[in-house]
């Protein structure tokens, strides 16, 4: 009982994780852009639903319909404005790291100028309640946030197979130069797909704003977490990252529970660090598909 | 595919790195308890210098110099200890000064950097030639700067460096200006349970205890004390062995003892760990309000009620209004409280606590807590020694401050102070405080100063 109980705590927690793993993945798998800075734009989502509850009261649950939208069109704007201009370069792949490392350290400064340092939690009232079925407890905030994880991750799923640029966002993490050549326009699809990476930290934010505390600099632990889901899954794959994600937040909550908390960070860099001896590409690494 | 390996390398790489950096990331309020280093370790010193006073009384001033975290992980803290020296300095030079002299104190920024404080103290001793140095805040930053002190034979007076192996090592200079090291936070507790129960309303007491801190200097002191563990001293081979700790002493079984790493996020799962073991006391141990915060609301979720809860941090307005009701029947250890009206000196007069508060207030335009508070009962503790020395030989304070007895004490807003042989203040205990309806009363000791309430036992259910 008490390990189903543990069991619980992980899946939720790895629902999350494959929420924020899901935007990084995409990103790379369509863009090959390492978006170093996606923890700090979850945080800056995670600042707009706080704030939204904190001062008007708004449920991050609907403040998430303004706040995915809004992202997607900040990631449009932000992949317009940055990265064209880099991607004929033949280092294309590690100036993005640079570029978005950079872009990570104007966001944190911004964020700690305009909401200053100290700890955030929006409280709802379901933040600190739990179904309780026996002896087992469901808290409702990580279910809740669990559901909307795969809501989103399912919608995101159905786009990539069924609409045109789902197929045109496929092809190009196939293959970019053969998309281009069958007519994909990849400098379209490409914004699209940063767009919907952007829209998924924004949705990941909004459920972090109620779920961990957070602050300014706390982007890089997210984004050191997120980097260890998604190669262990296989970078750019989006099954991978799900994947990785259960796995990983549920080996980390027993590690935590057997071994003591102090072990279950650790839990992701030694699975990294065994996963690049073993199979360096990853669980889902080979095929680029969905 | 090669240009796929070198990305899996440089992500590989990257995830390390950045989670190494993720661990700078923690706030420290109160004693700070000197936890990580910030990754950037600029090794100069240049920092600002800022100078207050001078102009209390005729001839050469008598310079102090501090060397404070104004920027850094310890900024906060830094910047309010600065604001308690410089009050203090004004209050004593609107006096007249310190021996017919005026005060001049200098307050450099050692950046929260081990390294720059040991450069800017020696520099304060042997290039300004400063007469009288102030402490520095957090145990890490103390440990260096007081040993380069006592290599010149000057007093250090420490407003915060909590852990025991700050002092155990044989040091005649070093002056402690609160009640305990961290290690003994646990005697309190204890101490309460037990007068309450004295008085019938512990009458339950509770049996099994659960013990959980941070990975940091100070709440793995706090923690110490109550598990009975031991204390290596640096740069020794001593070892101070605290068994059988302060929940043996009281007869209570330690039932879970757990250590959470620093960047924590994964509180509902240790709160579940907790609540398994069904322990009746909780003592969490942080340097971080906010860890606590979200150790609490976490128990909620998952509905463990204990009979008590004891935090090493949550005094703060912000702890109430992040918990919204959660708080209630919480109670925590406090080194300084505005009600604790205890009765200091200053320039030979009497200078209470709420003299200090409305000076303070005034003066600032807000009000003081702990980190200006503790700064200024140690000047209060300096200006009291060159006194009684009357001379500004360093030699001589120190052995003026040696000689004080609870019969004769140090008097500062912060209650009496006489030390043992190690620098350690005699017969003080912390000051208690627990939530009760969204209030923060004081609940003990009882008796050494109006405005005591009784302890609410056991600890009311969630709202």
């Amino acid at each position: 009982m008490a390990e189903l109980q543990v069991a619980i705590l992980g899946l939720l927690l790895g629902g999350v994780f494959a929420l924020m793993a899901s935007g990084l993945t995409l990103m790379f798998g369509v863009m090959r852009v390492v978006n170093l800075a996606h923890g700090a734009f979850i945080l800056l989502a995670a600042y707009a639903a706080f704030f939204a509850h904190d001062l008007f009261d708004i449920d991050p649950f609907i403040s998430l319909l303004v706040i995915i939208p809004a992202m997607f069109l900040l990631g449009v704007l932000v992949y317009a404005t940055l990265f064209p201009r880099i991607e004929s370069s033949p280092r294309y792949v590690e100036m993005t790291v640079l570029l978005t490392f950079g872009l990570a350290f104007v966001l944190e400064g911004l964020m700690g100028f305009a909401f200053t340092g100290i700890f955030r939690t929006a409280n709802p009232s379901y933040a600190t309640e739990a179904f309780l079925i026996g002896d087992l407890f469901i808290p409702k905030a990580q279910l809740f946030a669990s559901l909307l994880s795969v809501v989103l991750l399912v919608g995101l799923w159905a786009f990539l197979r069924f609409s045109r640029n789902g197929s045109g966002v496929r092809a190009t993490m196939q293959n970019r130069s053969a998309a281009q050549i069958v007519g994909v326009n990849v400098r379209r699809v490409s914004t699209i797909s940063f767009g919907i990476g952007m829209a998924l930290a924004g949705a990941s934010g909004t459920l972090l704003s109620f779920l961990f505390p957070f602050f300014p600099s706390r982007h890089w632990q997210w984004i050191a977490i997120l980097l260890a889901l998604i190669v262990l899954g296989g970078l750019g794959s989006l099954k991978g990252a799900i994947v990785g994600a259960l796995l990983l937040a549920v080996l980390s909550s027993f590690v935590s529970d057997i071994f003591g908390p102090v072990w279950a960070p650790m839990t992701f860099f030694l699975v990294l660090f065994l996963m690049l001896l073993i199979r360096p590409q990853g669980l889902f690494g080979k095929e680029l598909r969905v | 595919m090669s240009s796929r390996k070198a990305s899996i390398a440089i992500l590989a790489v990257l995830a390390l790195v950045l989670a190494a950096c993720g661990e700078t990331a923690t706030t420290t309020t109160a004693d700070g308890g000197a936890t990580t280093t910030s990754g950037e370790s600029p090794t100069t010193d240049a920092g600002d210098t800022t100078t207050t006073g001078g102009d209390g009384g005729d001839g050469e001033p008598i310079v102090v110099g501090a060397s404070l975290p104004l920027t850094g992980e310890f900024s906060i803290a830094g910047s309010k200890h600065a604001a308690g020296y410089e009050f203090c300095v004004d209050e004593i030079n609107a006096r007249g000064g310190l021996l017919g002299r005026p005060v001049e104190l200098i307050v450099e920024d050692n950046r929260s950097d081990p390294e720059v404080v040991v450069s800017q103290t020696e520099r304060f001793i042997n290039v300004e030639n400063v007469d009288i140095l102030f402490g520095t805040f957090s145990s890490l930053l103390t440990f260096p700067a007081s040993a380069v002190a006592q290599q010149n034979g000057m007093v250090y007076p420490v407003p915060s460096g909590g852990a025991l192996r700050l002092w155990e090592r044989g040091f005649d200079n070093m002056f402690y200006f609160q009640q305990k090291p961290a290690e003994f936070t646990g005697e309190s507790v204890v101490n309460l349970l037990d007068y309450y129960g004295g008085e019938g309303i512990v009458d339950d007491p509770p049996t099994t205890a659960a013990v959980v801190n941070a990975d940091d200097f100070f709440a793995q002191a706090i923690a110490n004390g109550f598990v009975g563990g031991e204390v290596t001293i640096p740069d020794s081979d001593k070892v101070v062995d605290l068994a059988p700790g302060f929940l043996a002493d009281a007869g209570i079984d330690l039932v879970f003892d757990e250590v959470w790493p620093i960047g924590y996020t994964d509180w509902l799962t240790l709160a579940n760990s907790i609540r398994s073991s069904g322990a009746e006391l909780l003592a969490i141990a942080s340097a971080s309000p906010d860890e606590v915060i979200s150790l609490v609301r976490a128990l909620q979720t998952v509905d463990y009620n204990p009979k008590a809860i004891y935090a090493s941090q949550g005094a703060q307005t912000e702890f109430a209004e992040a918990l919204e009701g959660g708080e209630n029947g919480i109670f925590i250890h406090s080194v300084w409280a505005p009600t604790a009206n205890f009765e200091g000196q200053l320039a030979g007069d009497t200078y209470t606590n709420q003299d200090f508060i409305d000076g303070y207030t005034e003066a600032n335009g807000a009000a003081p807590d702990e980190d200006e508070a503790i700064p200024f009962a140690v000047c209060q503790g300096m200006e009291q020694a060159v006194i009684g020395a009357e001379t500004t030989d360093n030699a001589a304070m120190i052995e003026w401050l040696r000689g004080r007895t609870e019969a004769d004490p140090v008097k500062t807003i912060m209650g009496d102070f006489s030390w043992d042989d190690r620098g350690l203040p005699i017969g003080r205990d912390y000051l208690v405080v627990q939530w009760q309806e969204g209030t923060l009363e004081f609940v003990f000791p009882v008796g050494e100063f109006p405005g005591t309430v009784d302890f609410v036992f056991p600890k009311p259910e969630w709202q």
